[in-house]
């Protein structure tokens, strides 16, 4: 049990090095969700597909928050005529890439990785956007 | 990135210039748009007590991890497990995690420092785009057909993006 402890202390004290860059971005996060409203986001979408996927991918880049309020915010683009390369993107892109946690990804894992793994993400989410609004027309 | 050691046992605090940059986008919110401002330090005070829990589940599974393994044991025994194996583990562990990204950078920190290979990490930080327990919402928004696509595709994603930075980081070797 003492073993258990003394690593407990130890996660926690690792976490607490790490404390000022999490409130940073904490901090961050409440920046961006003022700016970035979801009238906003629906202003940057025009209907073509590749300019759709692109710019979802950026914007969900950028957005942050729970996983839950991207649907929301999906569905309410859908409703407003986005398309849903768009939607795709944005709802996937909020999940996998994450431009304010850029900096302590960076930190913790250094910057090679970190531009490798997010550029790998950037392209995938792109594909994977396309090819799941492909299939589901595939399917009718 | 602005590291400071602390009075408490040598404990080296990393992130002050970036905090103190964000303190400064705030600053300059405050004087443009004071209303926005705190309408932004309150959703950061929401979110970081949602996160807080989080922060306290990763410590302590953190700590379960090394306490249970040698993480150099750990890193070994994966290795023997083989690629494929890693892979799997890696996305299991992704799909299964909880809270945002950041909140795993440290203990995915120490993994890595004690030989968890770069392509495992890739993928389990794509395969946490899956969200199971949000998975009925996605279906109502988006429709079935949607939901199991986009799902089966990222899994295969993230097993693609393991394999090409595994490759990669070879080559640059």
């Amino acid at each position: 049990m003492n073993a258990f402890l003394a690593q407990l202390r130890r996660s926690a004290r690792q976490m607490l090095a790490l404390s000022p860059m999490i409130l940073g971005v904490i901090a961050l996060v409440g920046i961006v969700r003022v700016l970035l409203t979801p009238a906003a986001i629906g202003r940057l979408f025009d209907g073509n597909w590749l300019h759709d996927t692109l710019v979802g991918t950026l914007a969900g880049m950028v957005a942050v928050g729970q996983a839950i309020v991207s649907y929301l915010l999906g569905g309410e683009l859908l409703d407003a005529g986005v398309s849903l390369y768009a939607v795709s993107a944005f709802v996937l892109a909020w999940v996998s890439l994450g431009v304010v946690q850029l900096p302590l990804e960076v930190e913790v894992l250094g910057g090679r990785f970190t531009l490798l793994r997010n550029a790998l993400a950037f392209v995938f989410t792109i594909l994977i956007a396309v090819a799941t609004v492909w299939s589901v027309r595939w399917v009718g | 990135m602005g590291g400071i050691e602390s009075g408490c046992g040598g404990l080296r605090l990393r992130g002050f210039r970036f905090l103190g940059v964000v303190a400064a986008l705030y600053l300059a919110l405050a004087l443009y748009d004071p209303h926005r401002c705190m309408a932004a330090l309150r959703i950061a005070g929401e979110t970081l007590a949602t996160i807080l829990p989080i922060l306290a589940v990763v410590i302590v599974i953190s700590a379960a991890i090394f306490w249970r393994f040698d993480p150099r044991e750990f890193a070994k025994r994966m290795e023997r497990h083989g690629a494929k194996k890693r892979r799997l583990f890696a996305l299991v562990a992704g799909v299964l995690s909880h809270g945002p990204m950041y909140a795993w950078y440290p203990l995915i920190g120490d993994l890595r420092r004690h030989g968890v290979g770069d392509g495992e990490i890739a993928t389990f930080f794509f395969a946490r785009a899956v969200k199971v327990p949000i998975f009925p919402l996605m279906v109502h928004y988006f429709g079935w057909p949607f939901s199991v696509f986009l799902t089966l595709y990222i899994l295969v994603g993230a097993w693609i993006q393991g394999i090409l930075v595994d490759r990669i980081e070879r080559g640059i070797r």
